[in-house]
């Protein structure tokens, strides 16, 4: 079969790969009809996380239909459609019965990375690095889902493949997003990030109660959408002084919650980027915090930061004074995604929540390294580049 | 070097730093062996466990499960009351085998002798119920006759007993909780037969911890 492969630092290419096989009773092999590039893809591709080897195959935001499964499923069958969590999640552990997959015990067969980075091991993610597992990715035709029933779920009819390929991982990290919010109504919430997991944040904070919702991002066309799409003021950060505007617009409260879905690759003005950038690209810190650190001097004392961008390592200039003084909630994490797809599902079939407009960009896999291309640099008004192999 | 005052300061400055770290990496492999008693090593690990002392002693006692959970890893074998011979397999080739004698002590708690294996050990299981509902923790003292030289040996080829208790327990773990042991080293990838055995050691380190 054909898939998208990483060969290097910045470098990708479509490769001829043998298809993947029924391994243990609980897989299913589903055929891919809609994978999307993802902005922690980009982590992976440009070698911040130093986990990949040359061939890995990316992808892990994705949906298919079920060709095989193995004799222990039960809830699967062949030619069902299914939307798949990009986590992995065994079912079995006390992490997984008290719904947070994504600390799952058993899912990473190769914990010990994570386990010196991190002190413990999360669970394995599906096409992200031998970090978390050395799963074959999605950018793929076929590919190997471990505990079918747990992490795959049927998809509801009518709900064209373009939408319901962000309930894979956009939505579902959205709306933890905003679960770590605490909403109880009518609250102020600011969102940092455009991208596709910051808009699903910000349409799951109104959904969820938030009064108002504050985005906040540098691209006038990412902004623009957002506000036409989910109903958000916006702030651009390269024309206004964020933490002004946010106390402005809040006379003077700050936001009850701020949620950072930006991750490691944050982009900011002034001296302050220069000096992360220089401090990363001397591998003397391994992530950029930028958005982190505005989001907690933003917020409102006893407000909650909840971080749904991901971070890898280490973090230079992180105001904890601000966070303990404040007594800030700080609630973070990768998304449990068996926790929500369910319910997000229903939320898509009745329209309260309609992703779809991300697709900016549906591609062939052929086109895959052209799609995180234009993705990256946010070309052509590109959201998501969703790959149809 | 301007002036021997300078240079005095400067072998000063490194004689303390080299002392410094000399005692920091001293105390770290200090902290990093494990204690010796009698002339064993004795190596302690836990493991918790989501199910209750009974689901995982039934693990054990229900052979038909348990042949099918470690089908591919090993296979265990009944030779009397007391006495098991156990074939470790490995991907690679030279399986392992050993005749160990398991006596239960009590209810949770039993102990073991290995016969005749790669190296004298013995040691003992303890399950203990884990706090608020956790389930079970497995608690096993490992205890393994090896000189200095072949420890060190062991060390390098990543053939240590204390990474092999852990990676044995987590196994353990993971068969209780979900039936299987996960290993992705057969997915696909565009990588070529050299390329995917450089990957399959990378992989091999990532899952059992390399050196200690």
């Amino acid at each position: 079969m054909r898939a998208l492969c990483w060969e290097g630092v910045g470098k990708l290419a479509v490769r001829d790969v043998p298809e993947p096989r029924i391994r243990a009773e609980g897989d299913i092999i589903v055929r891919v009809r809609a994978s999307s590039v993802c902005g922690s893809d980009l982590h992976l591709i440009n070698g911040y996380l130093p986990a990949m080897r040359e061939g890995d195959i990316l992808g892990h935001e994705f949906m298919g239909e079920v060709v095989e499964t193995g004799p222990g499923v039960r809830r699967h069958k062949v030619g069902d459609r299914v939307v798949v969590g990009s986590v992995v999640a065994c079912g079995g552990c006390w992490y997984c019965r008290t719904e947070q997959y994504s600390l799952c015990d058993n899912s990473n067969p190769q914990p010990v990375f994570t386990e010196k980075l991190w002190g413990h091991s999360p669970a394995g993610i599906l096409g992200y690095s031998h970090a978390a597992g050395g799963y074959s990715g999605s950018h793929a035709e076929y590919i190997r889902v471990p505990f079918g029933d747990v992490g795959a779920f049927g998809v509801p009819d009518g709900v064209p493949d373009d939408s319901v390929v962000f309930a894979s991982d956009a939505m579902p990290t959205g709306w933890m997003a905003a679960d770590f919010c605490g909403l109880t109504g009518g609250e102020v919430v600011a969102v940092w990030g455009a991208g596709g997991v910051g808009q699903m944040a910000a349409r799951s904070a109104q959904l969820l109660g938030a009064e108002r919702v504050i985005m906040i991002d540098r691209f006038p066309d990412r902004l623009a959408t957002a506000a036409e799409r989910v109903g958000v003021e916006t702030i651009n950060y390269a024309e206004t002084d964020v933490l002004e505007a946010l106390r402005e617009l809040t006379a003077g409260r700050g936001p009850d919650a701020c949620i950072e879905a930006v991750g490691m690759e944050s982009h900011d003005v002034g001296p302050t980027y220069a000096y992360d950038r220089a401090k990363q690209a001397a591998r003397s810190q391994t992530d950029r915090p930028t958005s982190v650190r505005q989001a907690i001097m933003a917020c409102r004392k006893g407000g909650t930061v909840s971080i749904v961008g991901v971070y890898a390592g280490l973090v230079d200039k992180f105001p904890l004074g601000a966070a303990m003084n404040k007594a800030l909630v700080l609630r973070m994490g990768q998304m449990h995604a068996q926790r929500y797809i369910p319910m997000l599902l229903d939320r898509l079939a009745a329209g309260e929540i309609d992703p779809g407009y991300l697709a900016t960009h549906p591609i062939s896999l052929e086109e895959g390294a052209k799609g995180y291309e234009l993705f990256e640099k946010k070309q052509d008004g590109c959201l998501r580049s969703v790959l149809h192999p | 070097m301007t002036n021997n005052g300078t240079r005095w300061a400067v072998l000063g400055v490194t004689a303390v730093t080299a002392v410094g770290v000399g005692r920091a990496v001293a105390r770290r492999r200090h902290r990093h062996q494990p204690e010796r008693q009698d002339g064993w090593y004795v190596v302690r690990r836990g493991v918790t466990v989501d199910r209750s002392r009974d689901g995982v002693i039934g693990f054990w006692t229900d052979r038909e499960r348990l042949d099918r959970a470690l089908a591919g890893w090993a296979t265990l074998e009944q030779l009397d009351d007391r006495r098991w011979r156990c074939v470790a397999r490995d991907r690679a080739g030279g399986d392992t085998e050993w005749r160990a004698e398991i006596t239960v002590d009590g209810p949770g708690t039993l102990r073991w002798r290995v016969e005749d294996g790669p190296a004298p050990q013995e040691g003992r299981i303890e399950l203990v119920d884990a706090p608020q509902g956790r389930g079970t923790e497995i608690r096993a003292e490992l205890r393994y006759r090896s000189g200095p030289v072949r420890r060190v040996f062991g060390l390098i080829g990543g053939d240590d007993p204390d990474l092999a208790l852990r990676d044995a327990l987590r196994r353990v773990k993971s068969l209780i909780e979900c039936g299987q042991v996960m290993d992705t080293r057969d997915d696909p990838s565009g990588r070529s037969p050299r390329q995917e055995k450089a990957t399959d050691k990378v992989r091999e380190k990532l899952m059992t911890g390399g050196r200690a």
